[in-house]
């Protein structure tokens, strides 16, 4: 049994969760405050992979990421890089993909914290970014690890555009859910049960897990 | 008071409209040929399609797809009457397994070539794989696309798919190719040589005709599927497939026909 698809799938989930939590700790900082035309649309554009089909989104990356023309064409001259059918290309296009559930949590919940909070420490002295990475982080916890176990469970049922830009790959862009789309095709149901119960398995575990944590954290002394 | 009642019963109205509508057009469906179609017929069945309604009167709805992922569907109980898959084994199976009442049959041989959306030069293609201007090499996937494995094949005998097997990406069904193709994001694909016929109009494309001996013939086979003993019309089609008619668009599209 061929498990490099299981721990592809693992790694490019862990890696889009990562990059995903540093990008968007200071973008949900900055959609939490005050409100204008430009965040309204900022915020819409981030929030939009939620509820566009990924052939949108795999058809756009396939145009833009082309090595003849573009963007790709400059990557490919300058970097030497060429984001389809590359593992690259796969994170990227997961950090877009799975972009709405980590911004969305953390946002909502730096909202709900009350203004005397940030209003105190910056009475104490503190800095902004002391601020916001000593006082509002540490209350936010629960969100925050809503928001990167639902970005790293998202990312392992990505599919489509996978589907459209990976090129299937074996140990570069073959993950999970690939494989066992081939494996069905190929009437391997044996191989694709394997992969998907190993699938449903740690996507079951993670999602209870998040579960039981919100549960045990609920009666945070803010709320 | 009065305004309620009619706006009841105009919406009992409208009700018995739509179920006597929804009752009526169930055997309007029915009466639609349903068709599996391997992915690399995509262009050719829209004329085959549009020839039998001007022959019969009869209208088809093609279901492409790749023929591993139709075989799928039909042995899941998808209400496909007839499967023109790209090989003999996905028939083969279907038919062994119950699906379909009569064996298969060869309707075409399909024809593999190498393609390209730039002029880089094709004729040479074995070497050209080999050089820095081709990064991506596009195939099927050979374990359900059928001009995959044809694809595979030909790089064996040639003796160069050690060489290449890190350029390779791998399309779901053949049509997958054709998109990596035009696009460009594969410098160059192995695909069907009907594909040329239907976008020559608007992309520009470069090909060469790969030697028919370096792969094992493309019996592309038909089977009718027990869902079709409902419509006698499926036979119709059927027949016509088989027919000199349909041959002639076979072979216009770059198909061999016995």
């Amino acid at each position: 049994m061929d498990l490099t698809p299981i721990w592809l799938t693992l790694k490019l989930a862990g890696i889009t969760t990562l990059l995903l939590l540093v990008i968007a700790l200071p973008v949900a900082g900055w959609l939490s405050k005050g409100r204008s035309v430009f965040k309204i649309i900022i915020e819409a554009l981030i929030t939009m992979p939620l509820v566009l089909p990924p052939s949108v989104l795999g058809f756009y990356l396939l145009l833009a990421f082309s090595p003849q023309h573009g963007a790709g064409k400059w990557l490919q001259q300058v970097f030497n890089i060429q984001f389809v059918f590359s593992f690259q290309g796969l994170v990227l296009a997961s950090i877009i993909y799975s972009m709405p559930f980590m911004i969305g949590p953390i946002k909502s919940a730096l909202q709900q914290l009350p203004i005397s909070l940030s209003q105190a420490s910056y009475m104490l002295g503190k800095t902004k970014r002391q601020t916001f990475l000593h006082v509002l982080l540490p209350n936010i916890k629960p969100s925050l690890l809503t928001a990167v176990v639902l970005t790293f469970a998202h990312t392992l049922g990505e599919f489509g555009v996978v589907l459209m830009i990976g090129g299937n790959i074996p140990n570069v862009t073959r993950v999970a859910s690939i494989a066992v789309y081939d494996a069905v095709e190929q009437m391997d149901y044996s191989a694709a049960n394997t992969y998907s119960f190993i699938l449903f398995s740690i996507t079951f575990v993670l999602v209870i897990g998040v579960f039981i944590f919100n549960k045990y954290k609920a009666k945070s002394p803010l709320e | 008071m009065n305004c309620k009642l009619l706006i009841n019963a105009l919406s009992a109205r409208v009700f018995v409209f739509t179920i006597t509508l929804f009752l009526l057009n169930i055997p309007v469906f029915a009466q639609n040929l349903k068709v599996a179609v391997a992915a690399n017929l995509q262009s050719v069945i829209k004329v085959l399609g549009r020839d039998f309604k001007k022959k019969t009167g009869l209208d088809i709805e093609p279901i492409v797809g790749s023929s591993g992922n139709l075989a799928t569907q039909v042995r899941n109980g998808a209400p496909f009457d007839l499967f023109l898959s790209a090989d003999m084994s996905f028939p083969q199976t279907l038919f062994t397994e119950g699906f379909a009442a009569k064996a298969p049959v060869v309707y075409a041989f399909g024809c593999l070539i190498i393609c390209s959306n730039q002029n880089i030069g094709l004729a040479n293609w074995e070497k050209l794989l080999l050089t820095d201007k081709v990064k991506k090499i596009a195939i099927g996937n050979p374990a359900i696309a059928p001009y995959g494995k044809a694809a595979v094949e030909a790089l064996q005998n040639k003796g160069i798919l050690d060489n290449i097997k890190t350029k390779i990406v791998y399309g779901e069904s053949i049509s997958q190719v054709n998109t990596y193709i035009t696009t460009g994001v594969a410098e160059v694909g192995f695909t069907t040589q009907s594909f040329i016929k239907d976008v020559a109009n608007k992309t520009d494309l470069f090909y060469k005709i790969i030697d028919p001996k370096l792969y094992t013939p493309i019996e592309q086979g038909l089977v009718k599927l027990k869902h079709a003993d409902a419509n006698p019309d499926a036979e119709k089609f059927y027949q016509y497939i088989l027919s000199q008619a349909a041959k002639s668009i076979f072979v216009e599209y770059g198909y061999h026909v016995q």
